[in-house]
């Protein structure tokens, strides 16, 4: 039976010369469908075809047809399919509406006009379904992101849609809320409803998934979930073993207000050498990498850094583009920051598979699009310390093969490297070492060994 | 989180909020100012700590002092001189007054009152709490408005972020002209997500048609309590102010003790309602 059901659909945004969404059919029944494809292919339009949000919200060109529980989506506001269709968004902070977690699951109900005595029994309901009744009366700004997507996980199965979508939601979790949040989106599906889940890693979910579609220019192909094999993320070739030390932490300890996040931390790192930080959310990376990047003042301690350019990729880049052209942004980088003399943008647009797109608007690009765009941005040039915050965050496996290729590039040519990262492929791929930074301190191990 | 303890109506806290508002806007009294500060300020005291209003106590100060400051330096009127400044010192010269001073000091307690009445919104109530005691007719733009206060600590996160990422790509503050290469795109980046959430609210069914509440708003006793004793201390002034019990006070062109009456004292003195009743509920 299909819950949804798209028939020769294409889509444009407004004002684009090319369709988004290209003669599209596809049925979606009950249980898991998964949707992978590259960065920029088209997954979040299609995802938002489900609730309206495409047209409705965002304008543009469409034609052909598309139903959701019945319903003509061309023809129904998204507030009302909203009633259908539940929807989780990736950035876990820009969903929510309340401040405390069972208003915000409430949020949905209260729009739907359900009557005030069934409400908090359907929260309650919704919290118990995806496993975080303990969170009920908890302020929403004191939970972690995987939490925050289980609360907007359960914000979406509280008005008992038939079809719950969630566009990348563990792209920003660490790997146990990742794994957490896709477990109650796995349950959800196995309790008659159909689910769809945009995902680039696909291992934990392929196992149960029903239908698998790969979108990729705008077009959707069906794909056996059985047949699907995951592909390995090559390692780059190092070409010289690490050599002196270029930096080192000495006893500091660093917070923030006056109360330490980590404390009384030796570390050092050698050019040529990948240092990759992982742990938990919230467990103090980004700290540690301000810290050593020298944003981040220590409260006791010492820092020492190589002379020479300093190259810093924060956690939300795209936050950091303002130029009118990709490659407008890389060259910002290469002017202002020195050591890239004889550098042009498009040695490093090309490695990182933007050539097509240097001269597009930066903030028209899909999220891995950006994502790249960031990255280019911020490590043209010869940097001596290069400090990389989740740098694949919503990356493909192309871009985050290039994003290795980058990397490797720069060590190979002397840089040291630290890499916070949850993504246990690029650790493999890159890292010399792994430090565990989590509960205010830090333990090395070698790169694939389980933390303790 | 506030106590529960502390838990009164937003309703409730409105009536008296505005109570105050009208009590020290309405009077030029600074005995009656200083009374609506002082009710204002043990409310807070009462109901959120000493430690909690800090930083508002600060600024609530520093604004008062502005104004005294302001009225003293710009109005050289007044028999009472203090001392004087050359005449041929622009913005600055002449004489300067007791009565400048105490008009201006009437005007920062005015200031900082308002301020203090005002903050029970932010420091006492939760988002929700005020757009559940909003009519039904505003009850739509109290939830946007409320949405968009979510993302205020996210901007200035931005902004951070965006500072330093740029600063590591070289870029260093040159003039007010440099700025904005950061301020461009945190502007971009906050509207951006300013349009994700309109998205995922509307995503949720938001403007589908009349809504409910998980909590409707019902005042308890002690909520009619502090409405009643609000409204009657608004009544009371007003009728104060009518029949001249609560006359106006110059400080020019001699400055002279504020006359005090009885009746608008107890006006004033109803708006301690509040402080009185988390008092005894902790």
């Amino acid at each position: 039976m299909a819950i949804a059901q798209l028939d020769h659909f294409t889509y444009s945004y407004p004002g684009a010369t090319y369709a988004a969404l290209r003669d599209v059919s596809v049925r979606i029944g009950l249980g898991l469908t998964v949707v992978a494809g590259p960065s920029g292919g088209g997954k979040s339009t299609l995802l938002r075809v489900f609730n309206g949000l495409v047209p409705h919200f965002h304008g543009g060109r469409v034609s052909g047809a598309a139903t959701v529980a019945g319903l003509d989506v061309l023809a129904t506001p998204t507030r009302l399919l909203a009633r259908n269709t539940g929807f989780v968004f990736q950035d876990p902070e820009l969903q929510t509406v309340y401040a405390t977690v069972d208003r915000e699951v409430a949020f949905g109900l209260e729009n739907a006009a359900v009557p005030q005595r069934e409400i908090a029994a359907r929260v309650g309901e919704a919290l118990h379904e995806v496993g975080i009744e303990h969170l009920a009366g908890r302020a929403v700004r004191t939970l972690s992101g995987g939490e925050r997507q289980r609360v907007a996980l359960a914000s979406a199965l509280a008005v008992r849609p038939r079809l719950v979508v969630l566009d990348e939601p563990t792209s920003q979790l660490d790997p146990g809320g990742a794994e957490l949040l896709l477990a109650a989106a796995r349950r959800a599906a196995v309790d008659g409803r159909a689910v769809i889940v945009s995902e680039h890693r696909l291992s934990r979910l392929i196992p149960e998934a029903g239908a698998l579609l790969m979108v990729e220019g705008g077009r959707i192909s069906e794909a056996d979930p059985a047949a699907w094999r995951p592909s390995p993320v090559m390692a780059a070739p190092r070409l010289r073993a690490p050599e002196e030390e270029a930096w080192s932490v000495a006893g500091a300890t660093v917070g923030f207000d006056g109360v330490p996040v980590l404390e009384n931390v030796y570390l050092k790192g050698r050019a040529a050498e990948v240092v990759a930080l992982a742990g938990p959310n919230g467990g103090g990376k980004t700290t540690l990498l301000r810290l050593i990047a020298g944003l981040a003042a220590p409260m006791s301690g010492t820092v020492t850094r190589p002379p020479g350019r300093i190259a810093y990729l924060p956690q939300n880049p795209a936050a950091l583009l303002h130029r009118q052209s990709v490659r407008e942004e890389v060259q910002f980088t290469i002017d202002r920051a020195g050591g890239g003399e004889g550098e042009r943008p498009e040695r490093i647009l090309g490695v990182l598979g933007l050539a097509d797109l240097a001269d597009r608007y930066p903030r028209d690009l899909s999220s891995g699009e950006r994502q790249r765009a960031a990255i280019a941005a911020v490590l043209p040039g010869t940097p001596k310390l290069v400090l990389l915050d989740e740098p694949t965050r919503g990356m493909d496996l192309a871009s985050r093969s290039a994003l290795i290729a980058v990397v490797a590039d720069l060590r190979n040519r002397g840089a040291a490297v630290v890499i916070a990262t949850h993504d246990e492929d690029l650790q493999a791929a890159l890292a010399d070492r792994v430090v565990d930074v989590a509960r205010g301190a830090v333990t090395q191990r070698a790169p694939h060994a389980v933390p303790a | 989180m506030r106590a529960e303890t502390n838990r009164l109506n937003a309703r409730a806290i409105a009536a008296w909020s505005a109570a105050c508002l009208v009590i020290v806007l309405a009077t030029t009294n600074p005995v009656y100012k200083t009374l609506v500060l002082a009710a204002a300020l043990a409310a807070l005291v009462a109901g959120a700590g000493l430690k909690r209003i800090r930083r508002l106590l600060i600024a609530a100060m520093l604004v008062a002092a502005f104004a005294v400051a302001l009225n003293l330096v710009s109005a050289h009127l007044g028999a009472t001189v203090l001392f004087t400044l050359p005449a041929q010192l622009p913005a600055i010269g002449g004489p300067y007054t007791l009565e400048a001073l105490a008009y201006g000091a009437s005007g920062g307690v005015t200031v900082a009152a308002a301020l203090l009445a005002a903050a029970p919104f932010s420091l006492l109530l939760a988002s929700y709490e005020v757009m559940d005691a909003l009519p039904a007719a505003l009850s739509r733009t109290g939830t946007a408005l409320a949405a968009a206060l979510n993302l205020v600590p996210a901007v200035g996160a931005t902004f951070v972020q965006v500072s330093e990422a740029q600063r590591m790509r070289g870029w260093r503050p040159r003039g007010p002209r440099s700025w904005a290469e950061v301020a461009v795109p945190v502007v971009l980046t906050s509207v951006e997500s300013s349009i994700q959430l309109a998205e995922s609210m509307e995503a949720r069914g938001f403007g589908s048609g009349p809504r409910t509440h998980m909590s409707p708003v019902r005042m308890s006793s002690q909520d009619w309590v502090l409405a009643l004793a609000s409204a009657s201390a608004v009544v009371l002034f007003a009728i104060s102010i009518a029949a001249g019990w609560a006359g106006p006070w110059a400080a020019y062109p001699l400055l002279t003790a504020p006359p005090i009456d009885p009746r608008p004292l107890i006006a004033c003195l109803l708006l301690f309602t509040p402080a009185l009743q988390w008092r005894l509920r902790s």
